[in-house]
């Protein structure tokens, strides 16, 4: 079996005012991929490049293993982006009947069952629903053909407390027999918590880290210490330093500590990072 | 299925590690009995915040030590371990506990007797109220 189902080589897009890339990136089967990255750093274009709406100016993406110049890959694909936008004018029911007709696996019950389960009203028209009710609509449509991956937009952004939970556990539901993904663009430290194992962080249209979620519970840390002396302010491994009281936060523990010993410094206290924190420094870190 | 586990800010211990004593715990203590169904690795992975890789490790590590067994299909389940292994896991976690104590202890200075004396006031304190 296919074990990449995304492979991204040198991907650029140029425009006037704002270019992405080249990202160079891969998705795993089984892996839930977090997005994140301020507002305009390029995710949506990135979504929009993988679905091959927008064409690249180089660079090329291969999905499951296939370049994307025929159309079948979409069958095993699920995207929440603002596809629906342009048919907002049909009602939900009418866009049903438009896209299930496209998808070869589609599974009518699941769609009853998700409306339901989301409370939607599907004699609505797309465009007087209301910003969380069109997530969820778009949110359903993703799931509805049984993909093989997720490109999910911000998928919970205006959703109501109780279907961002229901949400969260379709995601961990569908991740569960291990050979799905999830590429997750999000602002929710939450949903990066729990449903995501790596971490891609985009600034200004470049991938400026890629992270195992684990690598940083287990390698960032605030450490409280006796003295920071020149050369530790000029450490790599040093993000932030504060002198009162005096604390660092690195985001390799233990090459610090051997740093710190051999400008015999004290450590009085250590502590792990919340993700939060760690997201802050990663998006603010590349201002300075 | 949601199952008690806690990972420490302050601990050094890696989270694996962590989450591995903590389910080991609760089935040697029997508040895990049994047959008792464990959230999938990916569920369990959302509820602690680490990775699947994680979650897998633990699980597999688990599996290899006799706690827990895997049916295709079906889930992964609490196993029958046997007494004395249910003994040998509970003063393993109780001696694991009492040493983590005495390392911060001496971390902030605290000599042999003082330590001592500390221990057997805390055990006091809680004998004394009824266990």
């Amino acid at each position: 079996m296919q074990t990449l189902l995304v492979e991204v080589e040198g991907l650029t897009k140029k425009y006037k005012k704002f270019t992405l890339g080249p990202l160079h990136f891969q998705v795993e089967r089984g892996v839930v991929i977090g997005l994140v990255g301020e507002n305009g750093s390029g995710k949506s274009t990135l979504f929009r490049l993988l679905m091959n709406l927008l064409k690249e100016d180089d660079g090329h993406i291969l999905m499951f293993g296939q370049k994307i110049t025929e159309d079948d890959w979409k069958q095993k694909i699920g995207y929440a982006g603002e596809l629906l936008e342009a048919y907002d004018f049909l009602t939900i029911m009418e866009m049903k009947k438009l896209i299930s007709r496209w998808y070869q696996d589609w599974d009518e019950e699941m769609f009853v069952n998700l409306v339901k389960r989301y409370k939607i009203d599907i004699s609505q028209k797309f465009s007087k629903c209301s910003k969380g009710t069109k997530k969820k609509v778009e949110f359903i449509f993703a799931l509805c053909h049984h993909p093989e991956l997720l490109l999910l937009d911000e998928p919970t952004a205006g959703v109501d407390l109780v279907s961002q939970r229901k949400m969260k556990e379709d995601m961990i539901h569908f991740m569960d027999d291990g050979e799905k993904s999830i590429v997750l663009a999000t602002h929710t430290v939450d949903e990066i918590n729990q449903l995501c194992d790596e971490i891609i962080v985009l600034d200004g249209g470049r991938i400026v880290h890629t992270y195992n979620k684990d690598e940083i519970y287990d390698h960032w840390a605030r450490v409280w210490v006796s003295d920071v002396t020149e050369p530790i302010r000029q450490h790599p491994n040093v993000i932030y330093y504060n002198t009162i009281p005096l604390q660092i936060v690195t985001d390799n523990l233990e090459i610090l500590e051997v740093a710190l010993e051999k400008e015999q410094i004290n450590i009085n206290q250590v502590q792990r990072l919340s993700m939060e924190e760690v997201l802050e420094y990663l998006i603010e870190g590349n201002e300075s | 299925m949601k199952i008690p586990i806690h990972v420490s800010e302050e601990s050094r211990e890696p989270i694996y590690h962590q989450v591995e004593t903590q389910i080991k715990t609760l089935i040697a203590s029997g508040q895990l009995l049994p047959g008792t169904p464990l959230p999938s690795i990916r569920a369990l992975a959302g509820d602690v915040g680490c990775s699947v890789i994680t979650t897998r490790r633990v699980y597999q590590n688990l599996e290899n030590a006799g706690f827990i067994k895997t049916v295709q299909g079906k889930g992964t389940f609490v196993r029958e371990i046997e007494n004395v292994r249910k003994e040998e896991t509970r003063q393993k976690v109780v001696y694991e506990a009492f040493e983590k104590a005495v390392e911060q202890g001496m971390q902030l200075g605290c000599t042999e007797e003082e330590l001592g004396t500390i221990f057997q006031e805390s055990i006091k304190k809680y004998y004394k109220n009824g266990g």
